[in-house]
């Protein structure tokens, strides 16, 4: 049996070191690229968001490479999400594709739901070498976005540009190639002295600019034009709160226990919108509110037509925590050059904001 | 005595006899804004951002209309009506996006409806509802009964007569439709059947869809729209096209599609807004089942406000010429 899952962000890292240790064929998908958005766009039906259209373009990669079962995310209360892989089942079937779409409810099927799903396509492995080969992959998917939260940090302020990128390169990779838990140990370290030795301009204040908006754009830079790189090249420390570790810790493990990582976002959120809209809309007030001290601006990422970030955009405007906030809607007729235009002059207008306010308190103290 | 405001808009044309007659029933009085017009429409669009969808910047437009007339305006957030059947985003924070976009409204009376969350909790929220009203548990209880009779008894109409819900309301409140009905009497006389499938705030609405029924009835075709069906049928067709509901009102698209596809039927016309997230999977649910089946011929028309008045009469003009010719080779 060959299994396969769509890319998003680095998620087939963790899922290839997994399913290689359950001895299951796993293939992965070829890197998110022209082909698999035109490949989605021609078969999505029209409207769709561009997460449909991408992860179809993978799913449809993926069986030309002969994968008989994939994995699609699903369930109910979110958005349209929970309806992909019905849709995408049938279009695959039509192409004439025969293969079978497992959907992984994670929020219905829990942690033991996700575990019997692993064994069924193991053919029935031991519980105990499931559990090692799935601890193994949450240890890779952990040491990724620590490097990722290091690496948004040197971006920003490194005296060559490039460098941090390049390394965090080199570290996916290794990552990647790492088959034990002692070697990944050993990257994670090497790599996080190494990240750390980048020269950099240490007068530099870096603007800092808050990324939220929708799950999936936010996670794959090949849908979002890796805003994350572009703003590092200009000069601005990104801060996120969204990495998938965390989100499968408190989804799979911490949710059930009752303890909720958003709560204090939803709370922030509460005075504009009282009511979970699906998605991650509710989420995306919230962080603006929570986080208008710390961040000079917020970035804010949705595909075209989604529906909670619709939405967010609609309420956004009314927060009295008044911070500049720059939509970009993502979708295949998005052009970079344009993206990058508005990416500059936002990132103008947060340097003038931040040197004003300055002035302002140089009168005051006069 | 208190105004309610009762947009004419979104889920007023399913729920406007129960609305009604709780509202009265506890002592208020119901203010319903007159039909969509172009200023309202204007007026909406002006205050969202522009990939709103069309209905949602109706609504807006109609409680624009309503700020003056009334001291309270409705807006339900019907979040699900069946266990873990979830509603679309702008349904889950409709009174939310209306208090943030449009601050000038009077004070807006929401109320969430979930069923996924338990009956207890629908009955709370039907009491917190009343207490605008009434601090006597019993008499909410009372209109609450008597709002579920009458909108039992408006589905019923529906079923038993064929009429749209323009009719049945018509029929029931005494609003009357803004042009009447144009109806073949005798549907052996009609030249074809056609179903439209989609949700009653795109069919309902005369002005955002063109007078699609009164366009169809005047060229002699009979129209069958989902509210016509008994749910039972609708949900059995839900089961049989993708296994069971995702969306709350996916009856009206997936399930009246999948019916009319194999019953009653000549032709079938989905409408659905440019954007709208749930209508862009189920629509397509039903375009693919249509052509499996190759029997019935499907046509989508998607409505936005640039939407050209002559551009869809020619696509109705030609889709209803193609389903002649078809019967006339076929007999």
């Amino acid at each position: 049996m060959r299994i396969s899952i769509p890319h998003m962000g680095n998620l087939y890292i963790p899922l290839k070191a997994l399913f290689q240790r359950l001895d299951v064929e796993f293939i992965v998908p070829p890197l998110t690229n022209q082909r698999t958005l035109s490949l989605g766009v021609r078969y999505s039906p029209e409207g769709l968001c561009i997460p449909f259209k991408l992860t179809l373009g993978n799913l449809i990669e993926v069986a030309e490479l002969g994968a008989e079962t994939l994995l699609m995310p699903s369930g109910y209360g979110t958005c349209r999400l929970g309806y992909y892989a019905r849709t995408q089942e049938q279009v695959l079937h039509d192409l004439g594709y025969d293969i079978e779409m497992i959907q992984l409810g994670v929020s219905e099927q829990k942690f033991f739901g996700l575990l019997k799903i692993i064994k069924r396509l193991s053919n029935g492995a031991s519980w105990f070498d499931i559990i090692s080969a799935f601890r193994f992959g949450m240890r890779k998917l952990n040491a990724l976005d620590r490097m990722e939260k290091l690496v948004q940090k040197v971006r920003a302020v490194e005296t060559e540009k490039g460098t941090a990128n390049r390394l965090y390169d080199e570290v996916i990779s290794a990552i990647d190639e790492a088959d034990s838990d002692k070697v990944l140990e050993m990257v994670e370290e090497d790599y996080s002295i190494r990240l750390d030795q980048v020269p950099r301009d240490s007068q530099d204040r870096p603007l800092i600019v808050g990324i939220v908006g929708e799950f999936y754009v936010l996670l794959e830079p090949f849908s979002n034009f890796d805003v994350e790189r572009e703003l590092g090249k200009l000069g601005v420390e990104v801060r996120r709160t969204t990495f998938i570790s965390e989100w499968i810790k408190f989804s799979l493990f911490l949710n059930p226990l009752g303890i909720k990582e958003k709560d204090r976002i939803h709370k922030a959120a509460l005075p504009y919108l009282k009511r979970d809209i699906g998605g991650d809309g509710w989420e995306s007030i919230g962080e603006k509110v929570l986080h208008n001290k710390e961040y000079d601006g917020l970035v804010h990422l949705a595909p075209f037509t989604c529906l909670p970030e619709i939405m967010a955009q609609n309420i956004m405007p009314t927060t009295r925590e008044n911070i500049p906030v720059l939509t970009i809607l993502c979708d295949e007729q998005t052009s970079k050059t344009g993206m990058l235009t508005r990416l500059e002059a936002f990132v103008d207008l947060l340097e003038r904001k931040r040197r004003g306010s300055k002035c302002d308190r140089k009168m005051v103290a006069i | 005595m208190t105004r309610i405001g009762i947009p004419r808009a979104l889920l007023y044309y399913q729920y406007l006899p129960m609305w009604k007659v709780f509202f009265e029933h506890l002592g208020a009085e119901v203010v319903i804004s007159s039909p969509t017009t172009q200023a309202m429409l204007t007026g909406g669009s002006a205050r969202v951002v522009a990939d709103t969808c069309l209905p949602v910047k109706v609504f807006l437009g109609h409680v624009l209309s309503l700020a003056d007339e009334c001291d309270l305006i409705f807006v339900p957030a019907v979040r699900s009506l069946e266990e873990k059947v979830y509603n679309c985003s702008k349904f889950l924070g409709l009174p939310d996006m209306t208090k943030a976009v449009i601050p000038e409204s009077p004070p807006i009376l929401e109320t969430d409806i979930d069923i996924s969350r338990g009956k207890n909790q629908l009955y709370r929220e039907i009491y917190r509802l009343g207490r605008h009203f009434t601090r006597n548990p019993l008499k909410v209880k009372q209109a609450g009964l008597t709002a579920w009779q009458a909108h039992l008894d408006y589905r019923e109409l529906m079923f038993d007569h064929k009429l749209t819900h323009i009719e049945a309301t018509e029929k029931i409140c005494g609003i009357p439709a803004e042009k009447p009905r144009t109806a073949v009497e005798d549907p052996a006389s009609a030249r074809t059947t056609i179903a439209l499938v989609g949700h009653p705030y795109l069919i309902c609405d005369e002005f955002i869809n063109h007078r699609l029924i009164y366009r169809l009835e005047q060229a002699g075709n009979r129209v069958l729209t989902p509210e016509m069906i008994t749910t039972k049928e609708l949900e059995s067709a839900i089961i049989r096209l993708t296994g069971g509901a995702y969306w709350t009102y996916e009856e009206e698209v997936v399930g009246a599609g999948g019916y009319f596809l194999q019953n009653e039927a000549d032709g079938v016309i989905g409408i659905m807004a440019f954007g709208c997230g749930p209508d862009s999977l189920m629509m397509d649910t039903v375009r693919r089942h249509s052509a499996r089946t190759k029997g019935v011929p499907f046509m989508c028309l998607t409505i936005e406000e640039h939407t050209a008045e002559a551009g869809v009469i020619t696509r109705l003009e030609a889709f209803t010429d193609m389903i002649q010719r078809k019967k006339r080779r076929e007999t």
